[in-house]
């Protein structure tokens, strides 16, 4: 993940750029998002922030957290154990039972087991929106509440002031994206 | 004047440690027994230093200053959000704490922003119940100049800035700590909080001054053993009564309030030296009247 801030003076860009490694990186998504773009005019109480989205992270299957013991599945990553549960019994009903902790028996057709490698126990794909955004949310500062956004196909774009924020700020934004992006070979 | 340290050492023959200070005037505030390890915050006449080291020696303890105890401390962020908390806040409070002053901290309702930010009369009432406050802000400079006026300069009691540009033109200004979005544990920041601690006893030493030009009418250490032997904390309350410069917060329930203004100091009551009323925040505070208005308490 590449971050680039800009805008403020020295110290606050410094310290801008490691909130936003920081942030990203406290909810796992720094691998998923290539660049981060942030510009800041204090002086005018706006903030600027883009992020290009990157490798959105494969499905979790059902192979991919279990492992199989004749008749019933151990889990091995317990992260995913409630969602798997909710998934097997939304499927199965009571042919499926939660033996222990971590261990789940199967009353179930051979070829009926041999299917559940295709279900899919969690999509990341799903929320990263969300938790992208959310992100955003801790990074601007806590006053900037009045927010614009501007999606674009690899990403999203968000203005951020305490203000209304003006036209003439909206294509500021485009603008500097659309530069940025130049300078720089992205695809804003 | 009182000077206020910590002892920390072993339980062997430390009474004879509190016999000394009792004395020669002074009073154990804390006290801390954990198996064979003690831990005792000491108030004592500035002159009798060097028999209590001796004592601390012979002991095998170690004594280490104190130099903002006796301070109640109100630490003022914009908001309690994940932005503001809980670094760098906890860790300044942290560190104000070590040196021995009792910390508070609030989050502003409506502190966060530039044009937007506003401290409420009832806020302002509650910092101000506090000996100094230490305002933690953001990494603008453009913010923190426009914040100043409007949250700080308001303030009766001393208060201390700590932001992020290390350059600001702004009386007791500490640059350098902004947003912060991990502990302040590395060794450029704990020198960076020691920095902060330093200018910290400039703008309480301010006070001091001015107090010990028009002396109080009793010290609040002497107050504070007189509040405790006729109002004897109950069970499970810590720390009731909590040292001010210039007076007491003292932690009781209402029935109890009544008793306080009854309290013999000298000759004098408490409500004869002092005015009493109830805090915003915890508990009641008690205001120590100076001896030019009261008269001598003996």
């Amino acid at each position: 993940m590449e971050v680039k801030v800009e805008g403020g003076d020295e110290f606050a860009n410094a310290s801008y750029a490691k909130i936003c490694d920081d942030v990203f990186r406290d909810i796992g998504l720094r691998s998923n998002i290539d660049r981060v773009y942030m510009y800041c005019n204090p002086a005018e109480h706006v903030f600027i922030i883009s992020v290009e989205i990157g490798r959105a992270p494969s499905p979790v299957k059902v192979w991919d957290v279990t492992m199989r013991e004749g008749d019933t599945l151990r889990i091995t990553d317990e992260k995913y154990a409630a969602k798997l549960l909710a998934l097997m019994w939304d499927k199965y009903g009571e042919r499926v039972q939660q033996i222990s902790r971590l261990v789940i028996g199967l009353e179930l057709k051979e070829e009926e087991i041999a299917k559940i490698s295709d279900l899919i126990v969690y999509d990341p794909r799903e929320d990263l929106n969300t938790r992208i955004l959310d992100g955003i949310d801790r990074i601007l500062p806590e006053g900037a509440r009045v927010r614009y956004p501007i999606p674009s196909a690899k990403g999203i774009t968000i203005i951020a002031s305490e203000n209304p924020i003006a036209e003439e700020w909206k294509e500021k934004a485009k603008r500097a994206i659309r530069d940025v992006a130049s300078r720089e070979g992205g695809v804003w | 004047m009182y000077k206020i340290m910590m002892f920390t050492g072993g339980v062997y023959k430390f009474h004879e440690l509190k016999e000394i200070i009792g004395d020669i005037g002074g009073f154990v505030l804390q006290e801390m027994v954990m198996q064979t390890e003690t831990m005792m915050h000491l108030a004592f006449p500035e002159e009798e230093e060097r028999r209590i080291r001796d004592k601390a020696k012979e002991l095998g303890g170690k004594l280490k200053d104190l130099p903002l105890a006796g301070a109640e401390i109100m630490i003022v962020v914009p908001s309690l959000g994940k932005h503001h908390a809980v670094y760098p806040m906890c860790d300044i409070a942290e560190f104000l704490r070590r040196k021995g002053a009792i910390t508070n901290m609030i989050g502003l309702a409506r502190g966060v922003g530039k044009r937007i930010a506003q401290m409420t009369v009832q806020e302002k009432a509650i910092i101000e119940e506090c000996d100094a406050a230490v305002f933690v802000l953001g990494d603008f400079k453009e913010c923190i100049e426009e914040k100043v006026p409007k949250l700080c300069e308001p303030l009766e009691v001393p208060y201390m800035i700590v932001g992020g540009p290390p350059d600001i033109d702004l009386p007791h200004y500490v640059g350098g700590v902004g947003r912060r979005t991990r502990r302040m544990n590395r060794k450029a920041d704990l020198d960076k909080l020691e920095e902060m601690t330093d200018a910290f006893q400039t703008v309480l030493g301010e006070k001091i001054k001015e107090i010990e030009e028009d002396p109080l009418a009793a010290s609040p250490l002497f107050i504070k053993e007189m509040i405790e032997m006729t109002l004897p904390p109950k069970a499970g309350e810590e720390f009731p009564v909590v040292i001010h410069l210039d007076g007491l917060r003292v932690k009781v329930e209402e029935e109890d309030a009544g008793k306080l203004g009854e309290v013999e100091v000298g000759k004098r009551k408490l409500s004869e030296i002092s005015e009493i009323k109830k805090s915003f925040y915890e508990g009641y505070l008690v205001k120590i009247q100076t001896e030019a208005e009261t008269g001598g308490i003996f």
